[in-house]
């Protein structure tokens, strides 16, 4: 743990050199450039909004935030995590050759899309003004699921750029794993619309409670529970340490397998 | 004499050979049910020690496959060794291969800032020796070109700039020498010798038993992953032309006097 604050305070320019060259390289010999960080978001919820809205929108007012508010932080997730389990076989070259600290590359694709996300806050904020909904102050409470949600998706990449550098089958299955993952948690809909006496279900997904304090603060203007908001760092913490130790197990033999 | 400044103690490398292991998870099931773990362990060094000492230059020499490359990447800290020990006091530059860590979408400055990150130095290091990297590596206005539009001379010429401009104290050198052409390898010589005469530590690994001869301090001989000999260049490099039976070196005036 202490190790890893450390490398990552040692290497931050090196992870932000990283992170950018990944985002450089996504966009590169594109008309729009960066744009894109910009107007994929943007298209995704049009797309999703005009979908949904008319399907699940009928008792749920400006859908589109309502949708947006969780989907932002989830595609964050689940973009970290598919790029993430690709970053130590990504970047075999450079393990090879060159002494490095490891965790450098699954952070970089963290930072990566965290700077993604904070991107697409813009065309969030336009919706939420085009929308006339109100810009709640709660938006200034989003800090704390933001590092809740950044301990958890640390911990998570860890886990499978891990699993992925000695079994490459785990990059496929990640993919499958997102897809129902994304089903089973509320993004597009609303636990509300489940009777009560099945909703403690969605309580087994560590995701849930953080996600929550992203759709309170942004869509209905409130604050989540101390409960919940000490729920979802408990989440995240166990999801780091679990993931940093078996990262920290294997992280010499990587070399061996790339 | 001063404390060394590298440290290889009792060094064995060992590999696991890659087609033994299960490389998906239908052939580790496939394994389970057959009850056969079988591997095969390949030591690519094994139980090799040596000191090498501030302002050295020492020159590794072997036949292919002896665990030359091996042992630079030991050194520089790639990989971890199975048993035994390294310790290197100061900075240390891995020229294990030229432009490792060159991305072909960035161009040439952006590759040289990366570079410098990897190899542990900050932004603002890399950005008071940008001038002379460039001047060194002669590219010109293509600095700012990405680099899969590069000659492969100009892009050797970027990376043996960065590597070694960055001024570690310790630098670690794979056989690039062999590559580009006479006036690009001189200018390369000439440098390591600058680097030298400032007293810096260099480890490299050659086939050319005449810059053995001319530049080293000192040489050790790998056979098969172990260390067959360790001392003057010239007595190794008769070990070595001996062993290897090449009886008319065009050399042999050379190691002789």
């Amino acid at each position: 743990m202490i190790e890893l604050i450390r490398d990552s305070i040692k290497y931050r320019e090196l992870i932000w050199a990283l992170a950018l060259k990944e985002l450089k390289i996504r966009y590169k010999r594109s008309v729009l450039g960066f744009l894109w960080a910009l107007l994929n978001p943007l298209l995704l919820m049009l797309v999703l909004t005009a979908v949904f809205s008319n399907l699940m929108g009928a008792n749920i007012p400006h859908y589109a935030i309502f949708l947006l508010s969780v989907l932002l932080p989830w595609t964050f997730f689940a973009q970290s995590l598919a790029y993430a389990a690709e970053s130590i076989v990504g970047n075999a070259d450079l393990i090879k050759k060159v002494r490095v600290a490891k965790s450098v590359f699954p952070m970089a694709a963290v930072v990566s899309n965290m700077i993604n996300l904070f991107l697409s806050l813009i065309p969030l904020v336009l919706i939420v003004l085009m929308l006339q909904h109100f810009l709640y102050a709660t938006w200034l409470f989003l800090p704390i699921p933001l590092l809740a949600l950044t301990l958890f998706t640390v911990g998570a990449t860890f886990f499978f750029a891990t699993l992925n550098v000695f079994y490459r089958d785990v990059a496929h299955i990640l993919q499958i794993v997102l897809q129902v993952w994304f089903y089973v948690t509320p993004v597009l809909y609303s636990i509300d619309a489940f009777p009560a006496k099945y909703r403690w279900l969605f309580k087994l997904n560590p995701l849930i409670f953080v996600l929550n304090g992203f759709r309170l603060s942004v869509y209905y203007g409130m604050l989540p529970s101390v409960q919940s908001v000490v729920a979802s760092f408990a989440c995240g913490l166990v999801a780091l340490f679990v993931g940093l130790a078996i990262f920290k197990r294997f992280q010499d033999r990587f070399v061996f397998y790339v | 004499m001063s404390s060394p400044v590298i440290r290889v103690q009792n060094v064995t490398q060992r590999f696991r050979l890659i087609q033994e292991r299960p490389d998906s998870i239908r052939e580790l099931f496939a394994r389970a049910f057959r009850h056969n773990s079988q591997y095969h362990d390949f030591d690519a060094i094994q139980n090799v020690s040596f000191d090498v000492h501030e302002g050295e230059m020492v020159g590794i020499v072997g036949r292919n496959g002896s665990g030359k490359s091996t042992l630079l990447k030991v050194v520089a800290g790639v990989y971890t060794p199975t048993f035994g020990s390294v310790e290197v006091r100061g900075t240390l530059a891995p020229l294990i291969e030229l432009g490792a860590g060159f991305h072909g979408e960035l161009t040439g400055r952006e590759n040289v800032l990366m570079n410098g990150l990897l190899m542990g130095f900050s932004k603002r290091e890399m950005q008071t020796r940008e001038a002379s990297i460039l001047e060194f590596a002669e590219i010109g206005d293509f600095i700012d070109a990405p680099v899969k539009q590069y000659s492969s001379g100009m892009y050797m010429r970027l990376a043996f700039a960065v590597a070694t401009e960055v001024n570690p104290d310790i630098l670690v050198v794979d056989e690039i020498l062999a590559v580009g052409d006479e006036p690009f390898q001189r200018k390369c010589f000439e440098r390591i010798e600058r680097f030298r005469r400032t007293g810096k530590t260099i480890l490299f690994v050659t086939h050319s038993m005449e810059q053995v001869v001319e530049h080293c301090d000192r040489a050790i001989y790998l056979d098969s992953g172990k260390m067959v000999a360790d001392g003057r260049p010239e007595k190794i490099v008769d070990l070595y032309f001996a062993a290897n039976a090449i009886e008319h070196s065009p050399l042999e005036h050379v190691s002789h006097t």
